[in-house]
């Protein structure tokens, strides 16, 4: 069996600053990495150590890979410092993806804050490949405030295609800050949404908090457990279940995850810390 | 077959001097002279006293198969063919866990698996006991019954050796190239499991106040607090994870130098603050309370769940290495008590 910590070399050909906090890396692996949307990569900072991140492009894409990351700590720090030219590693891809086949003919909700809009990314660029499969995407996109709204550059081209609504919210607007879009938490926009509930999907990704709250929204809009997609963040090191990090009960967040169906997981411990 | 004590002695002890070959390293359980009171596992015949039946020495055999740091990328090549004796059934069964949780059909730990290729395990039955031990209690045996290459029980001043594997098969023939081997007799295989039933009984009777549990589930729906007055001591360092035969949770390190990749696994514990924290400082076990439990949990739960194997061998080392003095046998019973008693309430 090969070894599961092998690591492809991938060189930085750009990186685009999306907000103060959040920068895309489009890499250039030596070989394709080909995963499936939802999937995440180990990514290192030689010599400084290594973080799970997902790809936020398509997975029709493999011999380059977009990963959108935000400063938090460490590791991401030296991302952060990180130029044009230089080398990093990518292991993976590791665990459990969107089940495509479940959202042909549906109309599609993805709902999102922060960087949680990374994964989410990568399954709408995917979805819009075969936009036709689909009945419609709806988008729902959060974010602090304007200066922190990220793939700013994408957003109108997104807007053209007649089955995608790509709509944005920012918890409140700083002076000095422009915007004239949506004002609130993003999951305020679930109270005009105008899909059927019982019989479409939803995929939630962002900060803990969003994520519950979002998940209790759209419980009581009428969305079915089975139907609720959450990426799941834990602390995680090999991605593929031997360090034991992201175990929640008999569920290990890498491996069976990240991508969960609230149904799967609704009695597992901290789900949401 | 059978073989004499002393001849087995003499056959490791040049086997560890390298003045015999079929083994670049032997490993066993050693009195030593400095420390009379413990058992280690040690492959210098010099520090002491070989003892390879009594009881589990401190340390566990996984500290040979899974090091407490070792490189896992580039895998390591050439690992060298390793001996160990004496290894107790209640470390067997760890490394029944460790198999299943690092050679599995999802992936295969490489170094873990070129140390376990390269290792033949000789397992003897246990003539003792450490106050710690309580296999018995969590359906182990103080002799083993599966898992071993060869085994080896003690009958006076000699041993009953059986083979089971290839390995153990040639282990059997490099004792046989050394010295003499006699062919085992009805007597000594009755002898043989009459000790057995003894020291079963034996361990029975240095826990005869615990009961033994055969449904865990319970521990799970335990209240908070009887976990804090279980915890209440508990300082978090760690000690017990590092030292239990089946604890593998590991941090993975990046040591690269430019495009040469090199990923590095060491230990990590559970019950230190920092091991779930995700970016940002959110952690789902804040409490040392909480990373109490998620131990017991983890041995009677989730690791059942995972490796259809309770995670826990009844070995007692977790108790002997407690600073705090928690005995992790008396633990266990008062979460179940408690679970109990909140059941039929
Ligand atoms: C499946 C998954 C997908 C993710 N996708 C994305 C994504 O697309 N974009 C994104 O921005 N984030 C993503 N994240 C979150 C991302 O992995 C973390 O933000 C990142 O790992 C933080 O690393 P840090 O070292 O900067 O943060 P820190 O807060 O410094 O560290 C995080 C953890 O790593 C430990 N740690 C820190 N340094 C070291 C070291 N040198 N050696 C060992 N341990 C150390 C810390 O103790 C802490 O537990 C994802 C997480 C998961 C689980
Ligand atoms: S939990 Fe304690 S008694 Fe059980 S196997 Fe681990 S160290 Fe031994
Ligand atoms: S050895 Fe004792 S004090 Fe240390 S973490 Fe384990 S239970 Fe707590």
């Amino acid at each position: 069996m090969s070894n599961p910590y092998r690591v492809i070399s991938a060189s930085i050909t750009e990186v685009i600053q999306e907000s103060p906090l959040i920068r895309t890396l489009k890499l250039l692996p030596e070989e394709p990495i080909v995963f499936k949307t939802g999937q995440f990569v180990e990514l290192s900072i030689p010599n400084i150590g290594e973080g799970p991140f997902t790809p936020s492009s398509s997975h029709y894409i493999s011999d380059r890979m977009d990963i959108t990351i935000m400063k938090t700590g460490f590791v991401t720090d030296y991302v952060h410092r990180a130029q044009v030219g230089d080398t990093v590693g990518l292991r993976g891809p590791y665990g459990s993806h969107y089940p495509l086949e479940k959202f042909d003919g549906k109309d599609v909700l993805i709902l999102g804050g922060g960087c949680g809009l990374a994964p989410l990314r990568s399954l709408f660029l995917t979805l819009l490949h075969d936009v036709d499969r689909y009945k419609s995407i709806t988008f729902f996109a959060g974010a602090k405030s304007p200066q922190d709204c990220i793939y700013k550059d994408q957003v109108s081209g997104w807007r053209q295609f007649p089955t995608v609504r790509f709509v944005r919210s920012v918890d409140a607007v700083p002076e000095g800050q422009e915007w004239n879009e949506d004002v609130g938490l993003v999951t305020k926009l679930l109270a005009n949404l105008d899909i059927d509930p019982k019989t479409n999907p939803a995929i939630v990704c962002g900060p803990p908090l969003m994520m519950k709250f979002g998940t209790l929204e759209l419980l009581k809009n009428g969305f079915k457990e089975s139907n609720i997609y959450l990426s799941m963040e834990k602390k995680m090191y090999c991605g593929f279940g031997q360090c034991r990090h992201c175990v929640m009960g008999p569920y290990y967040a890498c491996k069976d995850g990240p991508v969960f169906t609230y149904e799967s997981i609704k009695n597992e411990e901290g789900i949401w810390e | 077959m059978i073989v004499k004590a002393d001849a087995l002695f003499s056959f490791l002890t040049r086997c560890a001097k390298e003045e015999l070959s079929p083994y670049s390293q032997v490993f066993f359980p050693l009195r030593p002279t400095t420390h009379p009171d413990t058992l280690v596992l040690s492959d210098n015949p010099d520090l002491g006293t070989l003892e390879i039946d009594s009881y589990r020495p401190v340390d566990p055999v996984k500290l040979l198969l899974y090091s407490v740091r070792e490189r896992v990328y580039p895998e390591i090549r050439n690992v060298p063919e390793r001996l160990i004796v004496g290894v107790k059934a209640c470390d067997l069964r760890a490394v029944e866990v460790l198999d299943r949780a690092m050679i599995n059909d999802d992936f295969t730990d490489p170094s873990y698996a070129a140390w376990r290729k390269a290792t033949t395990l000789v397992s003897c039955d246990c003539t003792a006991t450490a106050p710690t031990c309580h296999c018995t209690l969590v359906d182990g045996k103080p002799y083993a019954e599966s898992g071993f290459d060869a085994n080896l029980s003690r009958l006076g001043d000699e041993f009953l050796l059986t083979a089971t594997t290839e390995k153990g098969k040639a282990f059997v023939q490099a004792l046989q190239d050394f010295t003499s081997l006699a062919a085992a007799t009805r007597e000594s295989k009755i002898e043989v499991t009459k000790n057995r039933e003894q020291m079963i009984q034996q361990v029975d009777r240095q826990n005869a106040d615990l009961k033994r549990s055969r449904d865990y589930t319970a521990m799970r729906k335990v209240k908070e607090q009887p976990w804090e007055i279980e915890s209440k001591e508990c300082v978090g360092c760690g000690a017990c994870t590092h030292i239990c035969p089946t604890c593998y949770c590991l941090i993975l390190n990046d040591e690269s130098q430019g495009k040469r990749f090199v990923k590095v696994r060491s230990y990590d514990s559970c019950q230190w603050n920092g091991y779930a924290r995700v970016a940002g400082g959110g952690t789902p076990r804040p409490k040392m309370t909480e990373r109490f439990r998620n131990r017991y949990l983890c041995k009677f739960d989730y690791m059942p769940s995972n490796f259809d194997r309770l995670g826990c061998t009844g070995c007692g080392r977790c108790t002997d290495a407690c600073p705090a003095k928690i005995d992790f046998r008396s633990a266990v019973q008062m979460i179940l008590k408690a679970g109990t008693l909140e059941q039929t309430r």
